[in-house]
């Protein structure tokens, strides 16, 4: 991707709107083309938000103070419209043929956005990809699976069916889904909830001090990696199911007695600073030494 | 915590979520986690309106009775006491009055859940522990009929386009429905397990954002 700002158009459209503040109305071209390419001066903090039923979303972040819309069109039947209201961009496709096949409205993403921005993502199927981004997040998506790398801030993703994967992020995470499966991995988050009904969990990453981790499915496998030398109080409950612990675990003092029902596990490794919450309905959880 | 502090802070509650914090409540919420989790859900159920939503549309009646029923049937309120549900009519009228039709059977659904959860919760553990083990079960019937209702509306009214999405949502639904029977389940056999009730309250809220989720993409697609 080019990190220059630039204006580049291929095959039959070319724009004119190159960092023009206000209303930018990519579909507003006189002819369609596979790509299209806008660009926004922003201040600190802008807001983008991206509404993109079908298709893939990429976004990253870059050192400049500009957002770059690239949108790839399946075909003419779908508009795109990009929009500044201020430090806020919307970006928007639309069907505009009543016809139009699931595939003739696919349009795939990738922007460019400052590091500081906020986005609000919303996909139905397709995927989304964002890296490098620390401005607070939400996503929100169907089908499509959603992959964070080096996110930080509020992070809120909800999907119905789609995969989340969370690579060193930080700040603090809340995610749900229904069947959906979760890989947080080399997380330095100090709140994370999680949340599949018939997904599994991973949970690899660090238990920061005083923070807290929510873990929780109905079925699945439910996987928390810890060192030796990591700090937790471990409440992990499984209704049905069972709970496996590699963790050497001592008495805890918030727990004084064990429920009456399920399958059940407290204590805390070494001096308890982090607090992990692990429930499952009749799923399995294992806590496990990392390799 | 005492029951009488618990039912003091809840005959104030219309004035607190519009505002009014006296010392007194404050200092119960504070110490009370119940009271505080009931204020949080609630909280986040205005929020979520707020933000979600838009135009012109009364709550139905229908609601706010059955709710009314529901909170009477369980104890914890009397037959014919204009309390806080009443208020809380008003509060949430004031917030649905922003609502436009296609997002207004969801977002009830969503809310009223909300509400539900944290009504059985709180409160019923306080004022009578045996009413509660006993109305577990009966409080789960009007709302999962409630629910059905709304599956087969959003069912019918469904049209959106996208095979992927559409499977996903007939898919997950299901995976919901089965989780419910499941917990139902498990609430007849120990209606005293409140794992299990969370776990049924929570497929319930699942249900109905699903089902908000559906009614959206369908209108939509339109």
């Amino acid at each position: 991707m080019s990190t220059q700002p630039s204006l580049r158009s291929q095959r039959h459209w070319k724009t004119t709107g190159l960092l023009v503040p206000g209303l930018l109305l990519l579909s507003a071209a006189p002819a369609w083309a596979d790509r299209l390419e806008q660009h926004f001066k922003v201040a600190a903090h802008p807001v983008v938000t991206i509404h993109n039923p079908n298709g893939t979303i990429t976004v990253r972040a870059w050192t400049k103070s500009d957002v770059m819309v690239v949108a790839k069109r399946a075909t003419g039947q779908v508009a795109v419209d990009a929009e500044q209201n201020g430090n806020r961009i919307d970006i928007l496709t639309r069907q505009i043929s009543d016809t139009a096949s699931p595939d003739d409205l696919r349009t795939d993403f990738e922007i460019s956005v400052p590091e500081d921005t906020e986005l609000q993502i919303h996909n139905d199927s397709g995927g989304v990809n964002v890296s490098n981004v620390l401005g607070d997040m939400n996503v929100d998506t169907i089908a499509a699976g959603v992959d964070l790398e080096d996110a930080a801030g509020y992070l809120t993703v909800k999907t119905v069916s789609g995969s989340f994967q969370c690579v060193r992020c930080a700040g603090r995470l809340e995610v749900t889904s229904i069947s959906g499966n979760f890989r947080l991995i080399d997380l330095r988050s100090y709140y994370v909830r999680a949340q599949t009904s018939e997904g599994n969990i991973l949970f690899n990453g660090a238990f920061l001090p005083n923070a807290t981790y929510v873990l929780k499915n109905y079925s699945g496998v439910i996987e928390v990696r810890f060192s030796p030398g990591d700090s937790f109080d471990l409440s992990a409950t499984s209704l049905k199911g069972k709970v496996n612990n590699e963790a050497k675990l001592i008495p805890s003092p918030h727990h004084h007695f064990l429920p009456k029902f399920g399958n059940a596990l407290f204590g805390a490794l070494n001096s308890g600073r982090a607090k992990v919450d692990v429930n499952s309905f009749d799923g399995t959880i294992n806590i496990l030494k990392r390799d | 915590m005492s029951t009488s502090s618990c039912n003091e802070f809840l005959n104030q509650l219309e004035a607190w979520m519009e505002g009014e914090r006296p010392s007194g409540a404050q200092a119960h919420v504070r110490d009370c986690t119940s009271c505080r989790g009931l204020v949080g859900d609630l909280d986040a159920v205005r929020q979520t309106a707020r933000v979600s939503l838009g135009a012109e549309v009364e709550p139905p009646a229908r609601l706010w009775i059955s709710l009314r029923a529901q909170l009477e049937q369980e104890g914890l309120i009397r037959h014919g006491q204009v309390g806080w549900t009443e208020k809380l009519r008003g509060w949430f009228g004031g917030v649905f009055d922003a609502v436009p039709r296609p997002a207004l059977a969801g977002a009830y659904l969503v809310a009223l859940v909300a509400v539900s959860f944290a009504l059985t919760g709180p409160v019923k553990r306080h004022i009578n522990d045996n009413r509660w083990i006993s109305g577990t079960q009966d409080s789960t019937g009007p709302l999962s009929a409630r629910l059905d209702t709304a599956m087969h509306d959003s069912i019918t009214s469904y049209a959106n386009s996208d095979p992927v999405v559409t499977a996903s949502l007939h898919d997950n639904l299901a995976i919901v429905d089965n989780y419910i029977a499941l917990c139902e389940k498990s609430v007849r056999e120990e209606p005293e397990n409140e794992i299990a009730r969370d776990y049924l309250y929570d497929a319930y809220e699942q249900k109905a954002d699903l089902l908000a989720q559906m009614t959206e993409r369908g209108d939509d697609g339109r």
